[in-house]
């Protein structure tokens, strides 16, 4: 997914980057402090970057996201401007979007916060002993430290987001394809489809089918829809209800339902709660069900002669 | 402009046929149906396929103007079937509660011409 997404899904206008940055307590002066410090942070950014990396390497949950000697180069020159940015003294849109940028590029490479997190502790402290030794001020050093790590924390938090968020999205995608599954309107024949249904079957879901059910007819030119009911667990006064209502809108669109998978169970409790459902074609078998169907559509099953 | 007239009604022999493209706001419904009724009249009718698959809204005001005229039609001896509904327009009517009983209904035009006899020979 593109960061600029992750943008809008996380809501990141200016006066939310306004309130992150209050809460972090990530000040003007924090970004001001930041900017004087570059010039030391060129300097240093090698040595950092070198520890960075030997750490990271030589772990071997964190290793194996390092392939080659190319990848390990390119992505020290990246850590080193991403070091860098740090002390950019913004912390503007532009500044979040990059943030965003290397938050998804590590979650599309399947890096866990885990690895994450404990890369930034490492980072932290190399900043921190490299700064004791650059600064030679011991109450300059702290402040410069504590500006890094503001920044630093309002980077993670961003990161975090940006996995969540992704993770949310696939799960959002999931729930769409497992929605699509459980309406599989299948063509018979020619303007006969066949709906098999199976599981429990609420309001959300009755809605979805009778949606894709009128869509399909219409797209088929479908004389006729067979529901098969055989894989619904209870029939009861709601399931029967939300079936009735998908039938007279197919009605209404000049076609036809079929309700098969009637079992004994189902056709008992159907009488026992006093359930009409005479609008509709009923059948025991699925096989009956595309007898009668076929007979609308003027075909019909014959055995061959042998 | 006259609200008569609007939704042009076409005949094949002995059946009537019409196609709602424009949205059916009071004026122009209630001339749909004394267009409809006085042409039924006019000659011998038997059949009247009204088309609204150009109909993207459907509330229940239009829809009990359909089966009304359907309902007056056949006290004049013409049968009605409405074609072309969209699969949206039924699922909201079906949510509203009005299911146009009574009232015939097919796919598409030539599922209603063909139910008046008109064949329409497939390619």
């Amino acid at each position: 997914m593109d960061h600029r997404k992750y943008m809008t899904i996380l809501k990141l206008d200016e006066a939310a980057i306004a309130s992150r940055r209050a809460f972090f307590s990530l000040s003007e002066d924090d970004l001001a402090r930041l900017a004087s410090l570059r010039p030391l942070a060129e300097r240093i950014t090698d040595a950092i970057v070198e520890e960075f990396y030997a750490l990271l390497l030589s772990h071997p949950d964190t290793r194996k996201f390092f392939g080659d000697e190319a990848t390990i180069r390119r992505v020290k020159r990246t850590q080193r401007e991403y070091f860098i940015g740090l002390f950019s003294g913004r912390c503007d849109t532009a500044y979040v979007e990059d943030r965003l940028r290397v938050g998804a590029m590590h979650e599309r490479i399947g890096l866990a916060p885990t690895w994450y997190l404990g890369a930034y502790r490492q980072y932290l402290q190399l900043i921190r002993e490299h700064f004791d030794v650059e600064i030679k001020d011991p109450v300059a050093a702290r402040e410069g430290f504590f500006s890094v790590q503001r920044i630093v924390f309002f980077d993670v938090a961003l990161a975090i987001d940006t996995y969540i968020a992704a993770n949310l999205e696939a799960l959002g995608r999931h729930q769409a394809a497992i929605r699509e599954l459980s309406t599989p309107v299948i063509r018979v024949h020619d303007r006969v489809l066949l709906l098999p249904l199976v599981g429990a079957v609420d309001s959300h879901r009755a809605q979805q089918i009778m949606e894709s059910v009128l869509v399909h007819v219409v797209d088929a030119q479908a004389r006729c829809i067979i529901i098969d009911i055989a894989g619904v667990p209870v029939v009861d006064t709601r399931v029967a209800d939300h079936l009735l209502k998908t039938a007279a809108a197919v009605r209404l669109l000049g076609a036809q339902v079929v309700l098969t998978g009637i079992t004994a169970q189902v056709a008992r409790t159907m009488v026992q709660l006093g359930l009409d459902v005479s609008s509709m074609h009923t059948l025991s078998r699925l096989s009956e069900g595309i007898e009668l169907a076929l007979g609308m559509v003027g075909k019909s099953i014959t055995t061959r002669p042998t | 402009m006259s609200a008569h007239g609007q939704i042009p009604i076409l005949r094949i022999g002995p059946t009537l046929l019409v196609s709602i493209q424009i949205e059916l706001r009071d004026a122009v419904a209630e001339a749909f149906q004394a267009d409809v009724l006085s042409a039924i009249e006019e000659r011998g009718t038997t059949g009247l396929v009204v088309d609204i698959s150009g109909l993207e809204m459907v509330d229940t005001y239009v829809a009990r103007i359909l089966a009304e005229t359907g309902r007056m039609a056949k006290l004049m001896g013409t049968r009605t079937v409405l074609v072309g509904m969209r699969p949206e327009v039924a699922a909201t009517l079906i949510r509203m509660g009005y299911g146009m009983e009574g009232v015939r209904t097919e796919l598409d035009l030539d599922a209603g011409l063909a139910l008046f006899g008109h064949i329409i020979p497939q390619k």
